[in-house]
Order: structure tokens, then sequence, then C-alpha cells
């Protein structure tokens, strides 16, 4: 059984690839970390790049040089990474093969917005297929290569959350031990003197790869000759329109699977449009395929009645389903018997949410703790632009970040914060990021705002380690692969030269609240580097503190009166015991972080150290 | 069996929704069935609501189970078997659900008040055919450790006559998934046994 996820990397395994560069992100990470397992094995080289567009330059020069090459990121990390895709595609990606894998995530589970990335692929004018199953997401990947190979041309994949991260059975085919030889780059790559003239060679390449796409196999029809209705879907979706039609038995339907949907095989789903009257479409987040059907359309003597996002048959937002597509069925077929009964609301109002929240004994709590502290002393004039990893909780946490956009917009919003103090902006400006954002994209807005001396305190929250992702290597981490060389934050912001730097402990919450005070006071650009602990990453490595632990002295706790531990500073180990009318420290929870001790307004935390 | 046979496991993340999933599906790979499993990634981590979807049949289903399609109800916590049911169960639907409740963090600070037991499986009733609330703790100490939950729910399942799966091949999955120690050994036969008390 493999994930979709896995299934793509496995796919690139029997493509023969020799290179693979990323940087993680939620859907997509596990793509890279499963070909990770195999670099010794196949002789291929992996590396977690420090941001998207790196990967995808590093990728490229590869494939240049011969070597086939892949390249997984996330939704967003496209958007990094499309100011060298929109060169690059022109140029061509020369004899070695180059595949992107783009993992969008409908509903944003695990990402700041949400974001259907196949319009890149026409922005870019390079070749995109959407697998449905996990077979595909294998087969779909070999074909990615195959033609990427043939017209030396990026292909992109496009899978979404539920296919990356579900599982069914694959079958596998052989990989090539074969060694891999890097040669000559071919000439040219760039475009200038005359863009115009790559991007027309470029639309030559795409009408061939449009021939290509009529045939293969990949996309799946079954379709009777006469059809009432026929439903085009792409990507896991389609799974959602075949659960649907077991519901419904009394229809003509007709199924048109296409994983290749740019660009549009015209002449086989023309030849489909005619035979039906009419057109549902089924696709996870924008209507991309279904616009370009409609295109299409303008060109046939009689055209289908066309049904989907655009006619608000179908959601335009949020994750497909089976049910969203049985409803949609059952309208089209005025069958409203079929559909699901809905389900009565009894019980909903027992229901507690499950809040996202810090980990017991994450650094991060204690940072806003401290901010929230230094906010009420400033009297509320204090902004935080805040950036993205597991520190964006800090929305949800009396919403002591105000800001949270894309990676690296912290600072960058601070920059022009920091600004506005001509136009009368009175108050203080904080951003905060984390060590892997630092290096992704913060360094462009740290100097700027050096240049421009922008007044603001840039507080980078260093964990040492991806810990969003699941503790991917990155330049400054603490613990290095052989071969690769640490890269110090710290020696990165001198060499910034900020009017203000200085280092501290997450962990001492008391004395967070007056460093990070008597550095917001001040005026110009401020760094501190706060040392910071992820218990997941401790854990991991199994090196959690041990021999203390914490308890609450009953006499000394003003319990309900009070609430701050349990209720304001909101540490998971800290419960409220409503028998005994006081909190209590879980021991099963708690990892002896201490950092409550400083919290407690009545010195009711008590350390205890066991011999 | 129907076609697909929908089991949905829910829980909190942490309490092993996972292991269930891939020990059912192998299992189900070992009777000569196509499974496709649906995990929830991310929040898992922290805490959060977590649902596996398992559909098992002869073809690749999508991965998550259409409303009021789930057959059985795998419940690692009580209010999440609710939360569970209210947007998946219906008229054949047979819930296994482990008395032992999770508390939120809002609950522990007080703030909000965890639903009573009775109220929740009333509610579970109402949604679902058939309920079995089942005793976990006691039998977890019998067995030695609260973490084997998973299995003890595994072999209340394997018991389970509606269960399409052999209970000899979810064994042999479970052995290979964690190991066959004595805990979870222990845990799945006191689960065997809980479904008939």
């Amino acid at each position: 059984m493999m994930s979709g996820n896995e299934a793509i990397a496995q796919g690139a395994l029997e493509s023969g690839i020799g290179f693979c560069a990323s940087y993680p992100g939620t859907p997509s990470t596990e793509i890279t970390a499963s070909l990770f397992k195999f670099t010794e094995k196949y002789d291929i080289y992996v590396e977690w790049s420090t941001n998207e567009k790196v990967a995808l330059e590093a990728a490229t020069g590869a494939s240049w040089a011969g070597i086939p090459a892949l390249c997984p990121m996330k939704s967003l990390g496209l958007n990094v990474a499309s100011d060298f895709l929109l060169n690059m595609n022109l140029s061509g990606s020369g004899k070695g093969g180059l595949v992107i894998v783009v993992c969008d995530d409908p509903r944003g589970h695990s990402s700041s917005n949400e974001q259907d990335s196949r319009f890149y692929a026409k922005a870019a004018q390079i070749p995109l297929l959407e697998p449905s199953t996990y077979q595909d997401a294998k087969d779909a990947t070999k074909y990615a290569f195959k033609i990427s190979q043939q017209f030396e041309v990026p292909v992109m994949v496009r899978s979404t959350t539920r296919l990356s991260h579900s599982r069914g059975l694959v079958e596998t085919g052989k990989i090539s031990k074969r060694k891999k030889r890097a040669g000559a780059l071919p000439q040219r790559l760039y475009n200038v003197p005359t863009p115009h003239l790559r991007h027309r060679d470029l639309l030559v390449k795409m009408e061939r790869i449009r021939e290509e796409f009529e045939t293969v196999d990949l996309n799946i029809n079954s379709n009777p000759k006469h059809t009432d209705l026929l439903v085009i879907s792409s990507g896991v979706s389609s799974l959602y329109v075949q659960d649907a039609l077991q519901f419904l038995n009394s229809m003509n339907v007709g199924l048109l699977n296409l994983v290749t949907t740019y660009p549009l095989p015209k002449k086989s789903v023309s030849g489909l449009l005619e035979k039906t009257n009419d057109v549902l479409f089924v696709e996870e987040i924008d209507p991309f395929l279904e616009d370009e059907v409609r295109m299409l359309s303008g060109d046939l003597k009689k055209s289908p009645r066309f049904h989907g996002k655009r006619t608000g048959l179908i959601p335009s937002f949020g994750e497909m389903n089976t049910d969203i597509v049985r409803k949609a069925l059952s309208q089209l077929n005025g069958t409203k018997a079929e559909l699901p009964t809905p389900t009565p609301s009894m019980g909903r109002e027992l229901l507690v949410k499950r809040p996202l929240t810090f980990c017991a004994g994450c650094t991060h709590r204690n940072f806003y703790w401290a901010i929230r502290k230094v906010k009420k002393r400033l009297n509320e004039k204090l902004v935080v632009a805040g950036d993205i990893g597991c520190y964006s909780l800090g929305v949800f946490y009396d919403e002591a970040m105000n800001t949270m956009q894309a990676m690296g917009s912290g600072i960058g919003v601070a920059s022009g914060l920091g600004q506005l103090e001509r136009f009368g902006f009175d108050s203080k400006v904080v951003s905060v990021a984390g060590d892997s954002t630092f290096f992704h994209a913060c360094l462009p807005g740290l100097i700027n705002a050096r240049h421009k001396n922008a007044n603001l305190t840039f507080i980078v929250l260093d964990n040492a380690t991806t810990a969003m992702t699941g503790f991917q290597t990155h330049p400054g981490s603490r613990y290095q692969e052989q071969a690769l060389r640490r890269v110090r934050i710290e020696d990165l912001v001198k060499a910034v030269q900020p009017d203000f730097y200085a280092t501290a402990d997450a962990n001492d919450t008391k004395g967070l609240i007056e460093l990070l005070h008597s550095t917001i006071i001040k005026d110009g650009l401020k760094v501190l580097l706060l040392d910071s602990i992820c218990r997941l990453d401790e854990d991991q490595r199994d090196s959690t503190l041990t021999d203390v632990h914490f308890k609450i002295d009953a006499d000394l706790c003003r319990g309900e009166k009070c609430r701050i531990c349990f209720a304001d500073f909101g540490c998971p180990a800290i419960n409220w015991s409503s028998t005994s009318n006081q909190a209590i420290i879980m021991d099963a929870i708690c990892v002896g972080c201490g950092a409550c001790v400083d919290v407690c307004p009545h010195d009711a935390i008590k350390e205890e150290r066991l011999s | 069996m129907r076609e697909p046979f929908n089991i949905l496991v829910a829980g909190v993340g942490g309490q092993g929704n996972l292991v269930c999933g891939r020990v059912l599906a192998e299992a189900a790979i070992q009777q000569g069935l196509r499974p496709v499993v649906g995990d929830t990634f991310g929040a898992s981590r922290r805490g959060g609501s977590v649902l596996t979807h398992l559909r098992i049949g002869t073809r690749d289903w999508a991965p998550l189970i259409p409303q009021g399609e789930v057959d059985i109800l795998l419940g690692l916590e009580p209010m999440e078997a609710l939360r569970a049911a209210v947007e998946y169960a219906g008229k054949r639907t047979i819930a296994l659900v482990s008395l032992t409740e999770v508390p939120t963090a809002n609950v522990n600070s007080g703030e909000r008040v965890y639903p009573p037991l009775t109220k929740v499986s009333a509610s579970l009733a109402e949604h679902c055919k058939q309920v079995y609330m089942l005793d976990a703790e006691s039998a977890l100490l019998r067995a030695g450790s609260p973490r084997a939950l998973n299995s003890f729910l595994l072999g209340s399942l394997s018991a389970l006559t509606e269960n399409p799966l052999s209970q000899d091949l979810i064994r042999k999955a479970l052995y290979t998934t964690l190991g066959r120690d004595t805990i979870n050994v222990t845990a799945f036969e006191e689960g065997v046994a809980a479904l008939h008390q």
C-alpha cells in the first residue's frame, strides 16, 4: 500500500531520477521524505533546499545536465518558485527530464490559504497532469518524465490533500540501478534577446503535446453511445464521482476522467461534448477544467448545457466529497429521493471542539505570554507581524500575533510599518519568525529594514529544526547530517548590523518579559534570537528532562479566583480540578520545563528534584 | 460483503488511529480485497480530533466515506465517536466505543463542560443502528498499558459478526504492525471478550 505521495516518489524512482530538491510543506512533504530512504540504494541526490525557488533552480540545473530531477512542493511553494518557472519554461528543461509536483490543500487543512495551483501550468504554458488514484499517481509521474524528456519542457503533476494523504494498492515496477552521468549543458539557457520567439517555440511544443494527450490511456472515458449527462472530472474528484454514481442507477451517465488537463485534448473532448445534452464538472478548488472546456465549446456547432462551479451547482470553495457530487447529480436528474437523508442535528450541542494549542512545554507559549505582558505595559500599542510555522498558533493565543500571511512576510510587513511614525502610527512594531522560515524568506526583508532604518524589533524563535512539518534539516539545524555544514542565524544577523542584538533563553518567562520590554521601546532595528525548544523534537531524540517535577502548593493556590496558570497561560499540563478546587499539574503530560513557575503570581508552583 | 464496506475510526491525535487503519487495511489485503485508507494529518500531532476512513472493496473507492454510509464506527473516545456519528453515521452503522474520556484543553481549564456519558451514548444510539459502549480502561489495566486501546478495540471489532474481515487475519495484521508483545496480545483478547459481555 502506498499513499499518493509515496506513489509519486515510486514513479520518480521507476523513471530513473537522480536528483530531488524540495522544501517541506504539508501535504507534499512525504514525497521527498520517502526518497531520502533510497539515496544510497539507487544513487540519488536528495536535499531539503532553503526554499522552493532554490529547489526548482537546483532541480533544473540537474535536468539541464542530463540528470532526471523531481521537485515536489506545496501550493504556496509554487508561488515562491514561480518567478524562476516563468523564465525557465521558455528556455526548456534540457534532456534530463524535470517534473514539478505541486500538492494543493483544498479547505486549507494545513495551509494559510486555499489556492488552485493549476493556473501556473497555464501561465507558464507547461503540461499538467492530475492523477486520480494511487496507481495513477505513480503512472502519471512516469508519464510526466517521459513527456518532459521528449519535449524538454518541465511537466507539472498536481495532487490534492486527500490523494496525497490517503493510501491504496499500487503495482510497482522495476527501478533501474543504472549509473547516471551528467553531461554538458544545452546551449542558450536564457531567453534574451528574443523571449517572444522562445514563447512562440513553446506554444508549438504545447500543440504537439496536446496531440500526445489525445491518445494517452491515463484518461479514462467510460461512455455509452448516447448520454444524457457527461461528467468530466479530474484528480481525486474522479473517485467521488464514481462513488456518487453507485447511488444513481436510473441515469444514462457518461464519465470522462481526465488526467492530462492542460493542454486539453481538444479533439477527444469535443467528440464527447457533441454526444451529450448536459455536462457536469467535478474538480477541486477552482473551475479550471470547466473554463477550459467552456472555451472549447465556442467552436462547436451545438453546445451542451454546462453545470458546475460557474453555475453554482457545485461550491466554488472547500474540499470535494461524494455527497456534493451526489447532490448535484440528483438535482440534474430531478430525483431528490436519492439524496442522503439529512443527519439529525441531535447531539451536536454536546460536542466540545478540540482547539489547536502549543504543546506542553513549548517555548513559543512562553514567548507569546511575555508579548501579551509587554503589550499590556504599552497600553496595547504593539503590533506583531507574524509568519508561517508552529508559532502561527499565536493568532489563536489571545490574538498575540496580528498578521500572518506568507513565508517571510512578517519582517517585510514590519519593515513597512516601521516607517509609519511620520504618519502618526503610534504602535511599536514587532516581527516574529522561526528558524527555518528565517532562511526561507526573511533575509531580503531584514536587509531592507536595515537599509531603510525601519523602526522595529525582529524576533527569531529558534528551535533549530523545521518543527511544523516533521523536523527536516535546514541550514541552521542543531543536528546536521554528514557533509552538511551548519549556517548560524547569529552570524547572518550580525552581518546585517542591527542597532541592538541579544540572545535569550525562551524558557525563562520572567527574563523574557523584561528583555522584550526594554528592547521593544528602544528605537532602531533590533534583533532578538530566542533559544527555543521543540518538545516533540526532544521527545524524538529522547532527551526530555526527567529529574525534576512540579507541584502546586494547595495552601498558596488561589484557585478559581485566579485561573492564570490553567486558563490564561494555557499549558495543557495544568488542569483545573473542581473536586479539590485548585489547579493541578498532570505529571503524564508535564515535560518539567518549569515555565509556569514564574507565571503564578502567588508562588504556588514549586519545583521538586527527584533524587 | 457489502461493496464497499466502510469503517470509520474516530479519536484524538496520538491515540492510535493510524495503526487501526493500517492493521485493518493489511487484514483486508490478506483477504484478497482492495482497501483505501484516508487519514487526517497535521492536527493529529497536537491533540486534535482525528478520523481515519477505511473503505474495503474490489476497486479503489474514494478516500472519504459519504454521509450515512458508515458500516462500523470505531470510537477511541466517546465525544469523538459522537462527533463522527453526527457527520457520517447512518442506518447501518454499528458503533464500538471506548468509555474512557480524553478531556479537551478548554474542559481542563474549566471554560467548557465535557458532556455527560449518558447523554453521549443516548445521542450515539439515535445516530446509529447499534452501539456498544466498552469499558476499555479496566481491560487495559489488566493488559498492562493504557496505550493498547487500539489493540483492544480491534479485538472487539474482530468479534463483531457484521465485520467482514477474518478475526485471524486481523490478529495477524496486528502482530505484524505492532509486534507480538504480551500487552497487545492481551488487549486484543480482552477486546474480543468485551464485546460479548
